[in-house]
């Protein structure tokens, strides 16, 4: 094991070395720095010229300058990193690390979402082969597939930022377009549930109307301006919740873990008045995010408290539904200060952003600052979802009915195991296997991948050093940015084989 | 024959497999793979239609504007070149209107205008054209190479393996959108067959890999070893039998490879180093008027949708591909290598953010 | 084979009280995209408590659909179109799908086919056994797990204990079989679904393992469904025998009777080219007079003749001789350490021109690595091959091609082996355009006529390898090895992946293109039963080593080797009388 991870380490180191070197020249040959200057009329035209030759070591040779580059770089060994300067003589590490942050903050969330969207739409539509849901799923990821990113950005800010802002001022939903978004939601949860032609109908007609319920009620207490989920939406959704995620990992038979989350339920809407009044006006990071690990291990002991027969499946199933409490009622604190936000005089009651990564000289307490985030996530978080979401649901798609087929799911079902257990612990964890080879290289690739959605979204992130070093001729941020990027592809390269044997047990790497 | 065969001769002799099989098999009597390959292409519609509307695309971009390029200079049956400024026409408000009644019909400017009035239909096809021959040339090329690279990888095992196979890693490591935007910084200007050629030359390690795989898998059946011993030569090995049962793997991922390269390419242009003013691609015609959305939309939404169908079509067409080689008949290899290079090919096609 | 045979099957009762299992007309179809295809046609069978029956029949035949259809656990498309399973009473096919768990593992048992593909790799086999008792009881904790162990134990794990957190690819096919097994009768269930529980094993597992099975639900009161394609096995193993044939089934009663007195033609001929329980009369009456046991007649005289015609002619002189010859594989570790693996040990034999020699073995044997070294598609690690008197082990370009001239391979896999882009003219004609042999015209010729030899028609050279079955894929195999005149053959495995019938039917083509060419066999099997039907001679190889070496009269009749003697004793159905 040490010894395979050494190997390839070293192999790695080697592969990287060259891949820079490659890069390096390219870089250098692709044009000439100077030009810029040369075609200018500054004044001290020769003098400029000659400083920056100085900084950017021009004098060398490519090929040697390339070694300079690497001395400075190979520091990073004692952690004395060097990346060198760019045209402007910045620190190029000093950028790095800031074009990092602000990439790693772009990215993050829309990954997660894409991993979980495509996990659970690819598994659904290989359960459902061939029908409906299936179909309009693998057109859609073909389309999205084909999409071109800078050109759906623009569309994005037409129409989600600057329409969405425009309706805001005068939130009014009309009789048509009511009917329109619940039949729409309504044969989007039909065809995503499925089932016999019946239960097809039955979901059609209760999702069409509790739509329809929804944006009247939102209408008629006029919710868009004054948004708050409440506390009978905190009591339906975490009584929704209990009874769902129950159904889904362990099944409503198992009257333990149904009891488990619904106390659960209990105890977040009880929790509900004291966090809002008490815990919330003085919120900060530290504290949210130990609140939320709060939630799940409370909701795990009551689960195990009230488990019976099978006490962990419980503790998990509580745990989950705790969850999604705490969320419920985190995004409460949120639309507490929206109005806030949405009137303060930076956003001018225009919230969605369409260009940068925050509002200057916003201020704000950790909720507004919060939603401010959000706002500008938005549009290119969605960007990149479309397009993560079609290959991530194709791949799991593929990967699940291939393992379908194999015998020992029938053999599991010979068992007398119910469908949920043969797909959940047979099908699925046999599916993963490949399904997170392929989610590691994504991560891997997921900094230098953001290119194109950062420089239409005007983030200064990985993508704008790269592209601005490019367009300089600057070779040194152009180099930092392959620097992280190709390690980090090395890197997840690695994780993925030896995720892949850590889940596969076949599998001994040596 | 015997007395044995004759005794046994009652139920067909050698009888057949499963029933489905041989179901399977009435329908595709005396027909060859290739024969077959085609018929079960034909059965995927949105692959048929793909083909249609692809060639239509094609045929339409190349005929409108006409044919440019090496000195060649072949004019088309449009009205306008694509640098033409005819003078504005109601703002370059496109002329294109299919509702039956007055005004019926493409008009002067079915596209629209921009606002020194070039036509936007000549634009796009021009656009079109540009983009194609470079998905074209970066499939041909990044194909070649890969299949080059990889037979003899594959094939041969041993230190040449290990060698190319590294330099495979090197390549690999620079996501294609990086290198693609370092090339085209260096060639963009010298046009898009200069630009194509040489983003091939860097597109061919996802195939490379696939290609070895293949054929590291295929030298290992029985009917290789049948060949071997019955006196073919390397050469008659490759070219006669590794080669043409690699063709399904290769031919897929060249046209998902081709689907990536119009997407590679189009961002490129947008970010300015790819296809250089003042020739056009797709991706420039939409760089250089994404700010005019909110008042002349028509400049965005034309090339976009081209960009689009393109795309769409040629992965139709792979997908048709894929299912018409059916790699289910194939024997798999093993789970690992199977999950990284469907990983690998993922990676390599995908579009880039 | 009309509806009116299966409905004429008289109702099998061995006592009063009603049947465990009725299945009454059933009818399963799988949709393809040319409709609804038939699977199983009217098939009825009564199965009473306590009983064993198994189904008989070849590949395609319906006998794995109908047992799958009985717990719905029909692959893809396929679906019960018409017919009743009556369990205890309850028609299965009307259950719900909850209620159908209810009814798998703790009603009915299912043993599948494969072990090595029928456990989940990436479970420990400790989870896989407990995950099935679990679901049928409310066992938790330590009782569940010292229920898995005993589970475990009577399946035949001895240590149990130790191997719960072993995954399935550290378990040998055997072994696994046995979790199956266990997994299969962890509930006690009344019935047990046995699809060919053992043909994917060595033979004398296989014995071991029946055995077991035999003795466990003979404890438990188990009723089993046996699924298999050996007549032989299923003879021995149940009291009631269905045979099916292309989704019906064409004779059912009680084995013996079947066996001694089949009714149908189809039965007749399945009984009479079975190896197994063929082989031992087929060479014992070798030298007597016309006795047969192929109810046409002649046939096995036909093939004693070829035999007393090849002793009289062989030479004296060894056409092969192998010589001390052995084979060691160098297998890669941790980090840059080696394993040794001698796969062949010192094995010396010959070979007599116009002989057929067999070497016998179980997997793992070594037999076709050695068959690999005679082909040189592997290099010697020490010893010698001589080919008519020269060595062969050093042979290089024009030499090593005119030794492959002379001696070409018949694979195991018919689907393997040929080319699926090259249509069988072009299969054949390969070996004649790789050694630059006539013009195309006489290329065209000799196709012709080694598909004549091979009984196949003209025609046949325009089809593709995927239009074809099994058997017929094997003789084209045969005829592209014979396009260069060799004079010697390595059948490797040729024919352990055809059904009986045609199996025999590749065995008489063979021996016939003997007596025809003159030609030298080199058989390569684990199937006894093939080895006494062909071989003049054999060579017993275990791990490595040739334990046993004689004629295939001695080597049958008269086994030293305690290995040879097991290997004998494990043969299914040896003990059976048949009838004609």
């Amino acid at each position: 094991m040490a010894s395979f991870v050494t190997r390839r380490l070293i192999a790695a180191f080697f592969v990287l070395l060259a891949a820079t070197f490659l890069m390096y020249m390219l870089v250098a040959l692709s044009g000439d720095p100077l030009e810029e200057l040369r075609q200018g009329n500054a004044p001290n035209k020769q003098q400029l010229m000659d400083s920056l030759s100085m900084r950017l070591n021009l004098d060398v040779p490519p090929f040697l300058r390339y070694f300079l580059w690497l001395g400075g770089v190979g520091q990073c060994f004692v952690g004395q990193c060097d990346f060198g300067v760019n045209v402007q003589g910045l620190p190029v590490l000093t950028l790095l690390e800031q074009a990092m942050g602000s990439t790693l903050q772009l990215v993050t969330g829309a990954q997660i979402i894409a991993i979980v969207v495509g996990l659970i739409v690819g598994i659904t539509t290989a359960l459902r082969q061939y029908s409906g849901y299936d179909y309009s799923i693998t057109f859609a990821s073909f389309l999205f597939f084909s999409l071109p990113i800078f050109w759906v950005a623009v569309l994005l800010k037409q129409y989600i930022a600057i329409g969405f802002n425009n309706w805001l001022a005068d939130p009014l939903i009309g009789v048509p377009v009511v009917i329109g978004i619940s039949i729409v939601s309504g044969l989007l949860w039909m065809s995503f549930l499925g089932g016999a032609a019946k239960r097809r109908l039955v979901t059609l007609g209760v999702a069409t109307a509790s739509t329809a319920a929804m944006l009247v009620y939102f209408e008629l207490t006029n919710w868009f301006t004054t948004p708050n989920v409440g506390i009978v939406g905190v009591a339906v959704t975490a009584i929704a919740a209990a009874l769902g995620v129950t159904a889904i990992s362990v099944g409503l038979a198992n009257k333990h873990a149904v009891r488990g989350a619904l106390v659960t339920a209990v105890v977040g809407i009880a929790l509900y008045y004291p966090m809002t009044y008490f815990v919330f006006p003085g919120m900060n990071l530290p504290l949210f995010l130990a609140l939320a690990v709060g939630a799940i291990i409370g909701g795990g002991v009551i689960g195990y408290f009230f488990g019976g027969r099978d006490r962990w499946q419980s503790a998990r199933t509580s745990a989950i539904v705790a969850f999604i409490i705490g969320a419920v009622i985190a995004l409460e604190g949120f639309l507490m200060y929206w109005n806030a936000y949405f009137n303060s005089t930076r956003i001018n009651g225009r919230p969605i952003a369409t260009i940068g990564s925050a509002t200057p000289n916003l201020g704000g307490n950790f909720w507004i600052q919060g939603i401010d985030t959000f706002t500008h996530l938005l549009l290119p978080t969605i960007a990149i979802i479309l397009i993560s979401f079609a290959s991530l649901t194709r791949y799991t798609r593929a990967s699940m009915l291939e393992v379908m087929n194999q015998d020992y799911i029938r053999t599991a079902r010979s068992k007398g195991l119910t469908q949920r257990t043969v797909v959940v612990r047979h099908a699925l964890r046999n599916a993963l296997i490949p399904i997170s080879t392929v989610i590691a290289l994504d991560i891997g690739a997921l900094i230098g991948g953001a290119v194109i959605t950062e420089t239409v979204f005007g983030w200064s992130g990985m993508g704008q050093l790269f592209l601005e070093g490019l367009r300089h001729i600057d070779p040194n941020p152009v180099m930092a940015f392959f620097v992280v990027t190709g390690l980090l592809a090395v890197v997840f390269n690695l994780v993925a084989d030896l995720l892949y044997a850590s889940l596969d047990p076949r599998i001994r790497v040596s | 024959m015997s007395e044995l065969n004759s005794a046994l001769q009652v139920p067909p002799s050698d009888g057949g497999s499963a029933d489905e099989t041989t179901i399977e098999q009435r329908q595709t009597v005396g027909l060859s793979q290739g024969q077959i390959v085609r018929k079960r292409f034909f059965h995927h519609k949105g692959a048929v239609i793909s083909i249609i509307v692809l060639a239509f695309v094609i045929v339409l971009a190349y005929s409108s504007v006409g044919l440019h390029m090496f000195g060649i200079s072949i004019p088309g049956w449009w009205q306008w070149h694509w640098n033409a400024t005819p003078p504005l026409i109601n703002r370059g408000v496109p002329t294109l209107n299919l509702i039956p009644g007055p005004g019926f019909g493409i008009g002067p400017h079915p596209f629209g205008q921009d606002q020194i009035g070039k036509d936007i239909f000549a634009l796009v096809m021009r656009g079109a054209q540009q983009s194609i021959m470079i998905m074209v040339l970066v499939g041909a090329v990044g194909t070649g190479l890969g299949v080059l690279i990889g037979s003899l990888a594959g094939f041969y095992r041993g230190i040449g393996d290990a060698l190319l196979m590294r330099f495979t890693d090197v390549i690999i490591t620079i996501p294609f959108l990086v290198i693609g935007a370092v090339v085209g910084r260096a060639v963009g200007g010298f046009g898009a067959p200069v630009l194509g050629l040489f983003l091939g030359l860097f597109a061919w390690t996802g195939l490379a890999r696939l290609v070895r795989g293949e054929f590291l898998s295929l030298r290992e059946r029985e009917f290789v070893d049948a060949a071997r011993v019955s006196g073919a030569s390397d050469k008659r090995i490759i070219f006669k039998h590794i080669l043409p049962n690699s063709v399904g793997v290769i031919i897929v991922s060249a046209t998902l490879l081709m689907a990536g390269a119009i997407l590679a390419e189009t961002a490129l242009s947008f970010l300015g180093f790819g296809v250089q003013s003042p020739d056009t691609s797709l991706g420039v015609i939409v760089s250089e008027n994404q700010a005019a959305f909110a008042t002349r939309p028509w400049l965005f939404w034309w090339p976009g949708v081209f960009i689009i169908v393109i795309a769409l079509t040629v992965n139709f067409i792979g997908d048709g591909l894929r299912d018409a080689f059916d790699p289910r008949q194939k024997k798999m290899p093993s789970p690992k290598a199977l999950a990284k290079a469907l990983a690998r090919r993922a990676h390599a096609t995908r579009t880039p953010k | 084979m009309t509806r009116l045979v299966t409905q004429s099957i008289p109702t099998i009762s061995v006592d009063d009280s009603s049947p465990l299992l009725q299945i009454r007309d059933l009818e399963v179809g799988f949709t393809t995209q040319y409709g609804v295809v038939p699977a199983v046609r009217g098939v009825s069978l009564t199965l009473y408590a306590g009983q064993t029956l198994a189904i008989v029949g070849e590949s395609g035949s319906g006998k794995t659909t109908t047992a799958q259809a009985i717990i719905n656990l029909l692959a893809g498309t396929g679906r019960v179109t018409a017919g009743q399973i009556l369990f205890q009473g309850r028609d299965l096919t009307a259950l719900t799908a909850t209620e159908m768990q209810g009814v798998r593992g703790s009603q009915i048992g299912y043993v599948p086919q494969d072990p090595m593909s029928n456990l989940n790799p990436v479970w420990n086999i400790g989870f896989q056994v407990e995950e099935a008792i679990k679901a049928n009881s409310d066992l938790r904790g330590k009782a569940l797990r010292a229920r898995t162990v005993e589970v475990l134990q009577e399946a035949g794990l001895s240590d149990a204990e130790d191997r719960l957190k072993q995954y399935p690819h550290q378990f040998s096919g055997g072994m696994r079989q046995r979790v199956l097994i266990g997994i299969g009768l962890s509930s006690r269930p009344k019935l047990l679904i046995a699809d060919e529980p053992t043909s994917a094993l060595d033979v004398t597992v296989q014995r071991q393992i029946l055995d077991h099975l035999g003795t466990l639900t003979r404890d438990y009161g188990t009723s089993v469904l046996f699924i298999t394609h050996d007549l032989g096995l299923a003879a021995e193993r149940a009291e009631q025998l269905v045979v099916m044939y292309k989704g019906k089934i064409v004779e059912s009663g009680p084995s013996q009777q079947i066996l001694a007195n089949p009714k149908h033609p189809y039965t007749q001929r399945l009984v009479a080219a079975a190896p197994s329980l063929a082989s031992k009369r087929i060479q014992a009456k070798k030298h007597d007079e016309a006795a047969d046991i192929y109810s046409s007649g002649g046939t096995d005289t036909a093939l004693i003749d070829r035999a007393a015609i090849r002793e009289e002619l062989a030479p004296s002189g060894d056409l092969i001789t192998v010589q001390g010859v052995s084979k060691m594989y160098r297998i890669r570790t941790k980090g840059l350490k080696y394993t040794e693996l001698l796969a062949v040990n010192d094995v010396s034999f010959g070979i007599k021109k116009g002989t057929t020699s067999a070497i016998v073995g179980e997997s793992g044997s070594g037999k076709s690595t050695v068959a690999k070294l005679i082909l040189q598609l592997e290099s010697l690690t020490s010893g010698s091959i001589a080919f008519d008197g020269t060595d062969v082990a050093g042979l290089k370009g024009k030499e090593l091609l005119k030794f492959r001239r002379r001696v070409q391979p018949v694979f195991q896999d018919p689907y393997g082996s040929l080319d699926p882009q090259y249509n069988v003219g072009n299969t054949i004609a390969e070996p004649l355009l790789a050694h630059n042999i006539g013009s195309r015209r006489e290329r065209q010729a000799r196709v012709l006529e080694l598909l004549d030899q091979v009984s196949l028609p003209a025609a046949t050279q325009f089809r593709y390898p995927s239009e074809l079955s099994g058997g017929q894929r094997q003789r084209i195999a045969i005829a592209r090895a014979l396009a260069l005149k060799p004079d010697v053959l390595v059948l490797d495995e040729a024919v352990s992946a055809l059904d009986v019938l045609v199996q025999g039917q590749i065995l008489n083509l063979l021996t016939e293109l003997q007596t025809e060419l003159e030609l030298t066999y080199l058989f390569i099997t684990h199937d006894l039963a093939v080895v006494r039907l062909v071989a003049d001679n054999v060579c017993v190889m275990q791990k490595g080593r040739i334990v046993e070496a004689a004629s295939t009269d001695d080597v049958f009749d008269n086994p030293q080797q305690a290995y040879t003697q097991e290997l004998l004793a494990a043969i299914p159905g040896g003990d059976f009388e048949f009838g004609r």
